[in-house]
C-alpha cells in the first residue's frame, strides 16, 4: 500500500492511493466557543441542497451537543471503540489509523450505522454531563464537572478521504483545484461502502435516486469566490470558509494558514483516524482537556491558551473579527491601526472591521436635564 | 432430463480461474471430466436447449423450461478482491437455458427465504447476474473480465421489479411518511428534476421509469461496470416464499456488444447472486465460476 504524508499525525501513513494534494484545500474554521446551536447553518444547507424527496433524513450540516449528541447516533464513540485505545508520542501519532487498522479484506476500519441511527439528529441536545453519579447515558463518565458544548459538523473534505478509499468504483473524487470531495452522481451504483468507511458519517444514501450524496462544499459558491451557505447564515459569526495552503507553502497572510499552522488555535477533528480532515475547530475553553485531546489531538491546551490571550493579540483578534463579516472568501488579511481588513486574490480590500467599535457615554446630567427631571439616573426610550 | 452437478472445488478451479491458472489447461485437466456422468467428458455443463415457437423470457413458471436440462452450479463468497463477502449465504444456483436461434434465455433459481426489493439506508436488494464472454473460446478472467477482454453481463434486481410496478422510493420504504413541501410541488418539472441529482445526471440506477428489470452491462474487470443504454433484454422474477426464480432473455446476435452466441462455438457462462438482507451488494456477492456453455443445434 502506498505511503502518504499526513502532517496532522507528524508522520507518513498507509493509504490505498498515492498522495496527491490539491492546489489548495477548501477548509472551514469553526470557533466552537461562539455557537448557540440555533441551527441556522443546518437550515441554510437543508433549504439549499437537501430538500428533495429522498433526502428527508439528510443533514449535510448538523450541530450536535457534545458529549451526548450524535448524528448519526453514536458515530464517533463507535469508531473510537473499534479503533480501540491508541496513543500520541508528543505531536507524533504513535497509534494506528483507520487505514492501518483495516481488517483483512477491507480498505478501511469502518462502522455501519443502523437505519434508525439516522433518525434522531437532536438526541442528547443541550444535555451536560451533569454529576458522574447521575449521568443519563454513560455509567462511567470521565469526570463530574457540568459541561457541554456544540460541535459544528460538515464533510471534512479530507486530504485522505475514507469514502474515496472504500469506493470500489472510484465514483468519489477530490477536485485538484480546491480539494472538495464529490460523489460522481452518474457513476455511483449505490453500494454504500462510503457510508461504512467514512468515520464522520458524512456520506448519505438518497432514498429516491439510490446513490450516495454528500456535502459539496457549496462549490458553485466557491467558484464565485463566495463562502458556503452554512458560513454566511451563521448568526454567531463563528465560521470561516477558506483555503489551506499545502504544508510546504504556508503563508501567514492567509487566514486559514495563520489559524491552523501559525497560531495553531484551530485543530482537526479526530486527526488520529488518519484522514487529514479539513474542518478545523477552535476548541471550547471550558471542557476538560482529556476529552478535547481525544477529539482534537495533542494541541488542545496550547490552542486554548492562545485563544484566551486573543484580547492581547490584535492580529489574532482582528482575524477572528473578520469571521462572518463578508460573504466573499478572504484570501489574505492584515490588522493595522485597530482595523482588520480582508483582501481578495487581487489584493483588493473586500472588508474592514474595527477591533473596537466607537463608544459614546452620555453624561448622567445630560440625559436627565434635557428631560427636565431631577438627576436620578439614565432615562431610556423617552 | 439429465441433471449435471459440478462441485464447488471444480468451480473454484474452473476454466478462467483468476490468476496464473490458464483456462485452456484446466479445460483439459479438470472441470469437464468431472461433469455428471451422463454428459460425456468434454461436453458443456450448461446447455441451452433449442425450442421453436417462442421463449418464455418473462415467465419463469412456463412449462417450456422443462425442456431444458438443469445444471446446479455452486456459489462461493467473493473473496478475491475488496470489498469482499465474509461468508456465503446461499450454496448453489440452479440453471436452465433455452434458445430459439434469435433469443437466448436463462432461468435461475436460488434459495432466499426473504424478499429484499427496496433500496434504503443499509438496505439492499436481491439480485442475480449472468456473465458471458464477448468472444467465443477461452473466457476472460472471472473478475468480470480484464482490460482488453470484456464481459457481457445481464443483471436482474428485485428493486427493478418494484420499479416496474411503480412501488419504490420513500413512500414505499416508509408508508406513513409525511412530506413537507417537495421540489415537484412548487417548481416546474424541469427544475424540480435537478433536486434528484442522480436522475438528472442520467444515472441508470436512479431512473424509476423503466421497461425491463434487466440491465445490460459490459465490464473489463471489477469496478468497471458500464451500463448499456438498451432495453432488449427482458425478464421477470417470482418469489415463492423460499426461493427466487428468475427468467431472463436477450437477442443472441448481441449487436454492439459482442460476437453472436452461435451454437457451433464454444462458450462459457458465469453467475452471481446477491442476498439483500445479508447486505450483499457490488463486490460483496456470491459468484459461480465460468462453466462451459453450449447452445444446442436447431432441432
Amino acid at each position: 500500500m502506498p505511503r502518504v504524508s499526513n502532517w496532522q499525525l507528524g508522520r507518513d501513513m498507509e493509504y490505498p492511493y498515492e498522495g496527491s494534494r490539491p492546489k489548495r484545500q477548501f477548509c472551514m474554521i469553526m470557533d466552537t466557543n461562539k455557537c448557540i446551536a440555533c441551527q441556522s447553518c443546518t437550515i441554510a444547507c437543508k433549504s439549499t441542497w437537501t430538500w428533495g424527496k429522498g433526502q428527508e433524513y439528510m443533514l449535510w450540516n448538523n450541530i450536535e451537543t457534545k458529549p451526548f449528541g450524535f448524528y448519526p447516533t453514536g458515530w464517533d464513540v463507535n469508531v473510537l471503540d473499534r479503533l480501540s485505545e491508541q496513543s500520541w508520542d508528543g505531536d507524533t501519532y504513535a497509534g494506528k489509523t483507520l487505514f492501518e487498522a483495516a481488517p483483512d479484506g477491507e480498505r478501511v476500519l469502518g462502522w455501519t450505522p443502523d437505519e434508525e441511527d439516522w433518525n434522531y439528529p437532536n438526541i442528547g441536545e443541550d444535555e451536560p454531563t451533569g454529576d458522574a453519579d447521575t449521568v443519563p447515558y454513560l455509567e462511567d463518565a470521565p469526570h463530574s464537572m457540568m459541561w457541554m458544548y456544540y460541535l459544528q459538523r460538515i464533510c471534512n473534505h479530507c486530504t485522505y478521504p475514507a469514502c474515496v478509499a472504500a469506493c470500489p468504483r472510484e465514483a468519489i473524487y477530490k477536485r485538484p483545484e480546491d480539494g472538495v470531495v464529490l460523489v460522481d452522481q452518474e457513476r455511483c451504483r449505490g453500494y454504500q461502502e462510503c457510508l461504512t468507511a467514512c468515520p464522520y458519517k458524512k456520506t448519505m444514501f438518497n432514498l429516491e435516486t439510490r446513490v450516495s450524496e454528500k456535502c459539496i462544499g457549496c462549490y458553485p459558491k466557491l467558484e464565485q469566490g463566495l463562502q458556503t451557505q452554512c458560513t454566511t447564515a451563521c448568526i454567531g459569526r463563528l465560521r470561516l470558509t477558506n483555503y489551506l495552503s499545502r504544508p510546504d507553502e504556508i503563508d501567514p497572510r492567509k487566514p486559514a494558514d495563520y489559524l491552523v499552522h501559525v497560531k495553531r488555535i484551530a485543530l482537526p477533528l479526530y486527526p488520529q483516524l488518519g484522514l487529514e480532515p479539513n474542518v478545523y475547530y477552535v476548541p471550547p475553553v471550558h471542557v476538560p482537556v482529556d476529552y478535547l485531546t481525544q477529539m482534537f489531538g495533542p494541541g488542545v491546551e496550547q490552542a486554548i491558551a492562545t485563544y484566551r490571550n486573543a484580547k492581547d493579540d490584535p492580529e489574532l483578534l482582528g482575524l477572528l473579527m473578520l469571521f462572518g463579516s463578508t460573504e466573499r472568501i478572504i484570501d489574505t488579511f492584515d490588522v493595522k491601526d485597530g482595523v482588520a481588513r480582508g483582501y481578495d486574490e487581487e489584493g483588493k480590500e473586500i472588508v474592514a472591521v474595527p477591533l473596537r467599535e466607537p463608544t459614546f457615554v452620555r453624561p448622567l446630567e445630560f440625559a436627565t436635564e434635557l428631560a427636565g427631571e431631577p438627576a436620578t439616573g439614565f432615562r431610556h426610550n423617552t | 432430463m439429465s441433471e449435471k452437478t459440478i462441485t464447488r472445488r471444480d468451480a473454484l478451479l474452473g476454466a478462467g480461474a483468476i490468476g496464473a491458472v490458464g483456462a485452456g489447461a484446466l479445460a483439459g485437466a479438470g472441470v469437464i471430466g468431472l461433469v455428471g456422468s451422463e454428459e460425456p467428458a468434454g461436453e458443456p455443463v450448461v446447455v441451452a436447449a433449442f425450442r421453436s415457437g417462442g421463449i418464455p423470457v418473462e415467465d419463469p413458471a412456463a412449462a417450456a423450461w422443462d425442456d431444458a436440462p438443469e445444471a446446479t452450479v455452486p456459489l462461493a463468497a467473493q473473496q478475491v478482491a475488496p470489498p469482499r463477502l465474509p461468508y456465503a449465504g446461499v450454496a448453489d444456483l440452479r440453471v436452465r437455458a433455452l434458445h430459439d436461434g434469435e433469443t437466448v434465455a436463462f432461468r435461475l433459481q436460488w434459495e432466499d427465504a426473504e424478499v429484499s426489493d427496496l433500496d434504503g439506508v443499509h438496505r439492499f436488494h436481491d439480485a442475480v447476474a449472468v456473465m458471458l464472454p464477448t468472444r467465443a473460446g477461452t473466457p476472460p478472467a472471472i473478475t468480470m473480465g480484464a482490460a482488453g477482454s470484456p464481459t457481457h453481463i445481464l443483471q436482474w434486481r428485485a428493486t427493478w421489479e418494484r420499479d416496474l410496478a411503480g412501488k419504490t422510493g420513500v413512500d414505499q420504504l416508509y408508508p406513513r411518511v409525511v412530506h413537507d413541501v417537495m421540489p415537484d410541488d412548487v417548481l416546474p418539472p424541469a427544475t424540480a428534476r435537478l433536486y434528484w441529482v442522480g436522475r438528472a445526471a442520467g444515472n441508470p440506477l436512479s431512473q424509476k421509469e423503466r421497461t425491463t428489470p434487466i440491465e445490460q452491462i459490459v465490464a473489463e474487470g471489477f469496478g468497471t461496470t458500464t451500463h448499456l443504454p438498451r432495453d432488449d433484454a427482458r425478464g421477470h422474477g417470482v418469489h415463492d416464499g423460499s426461493s427466487w426464480t428468475v427468467a431472463l432473455g436477450f437477442p443472441s446476435r448481441r449487436e454492439g456488444i459482442g460476437a453472436p452466441l452461435d451454437p457451433g462455438l464454444t462458450w462459457s457462462v458465469a453467475f452471481a447472486v446477491w442476498i439483500g438482507e445479508q447486505a450483499n451488494r457490488g463486490g460483496r456477492k456470491h459468484y459461480a465460476n465460468w462453466v462451459p456453455f453450449r447452445l444446442a443445434a436447431r432441432a
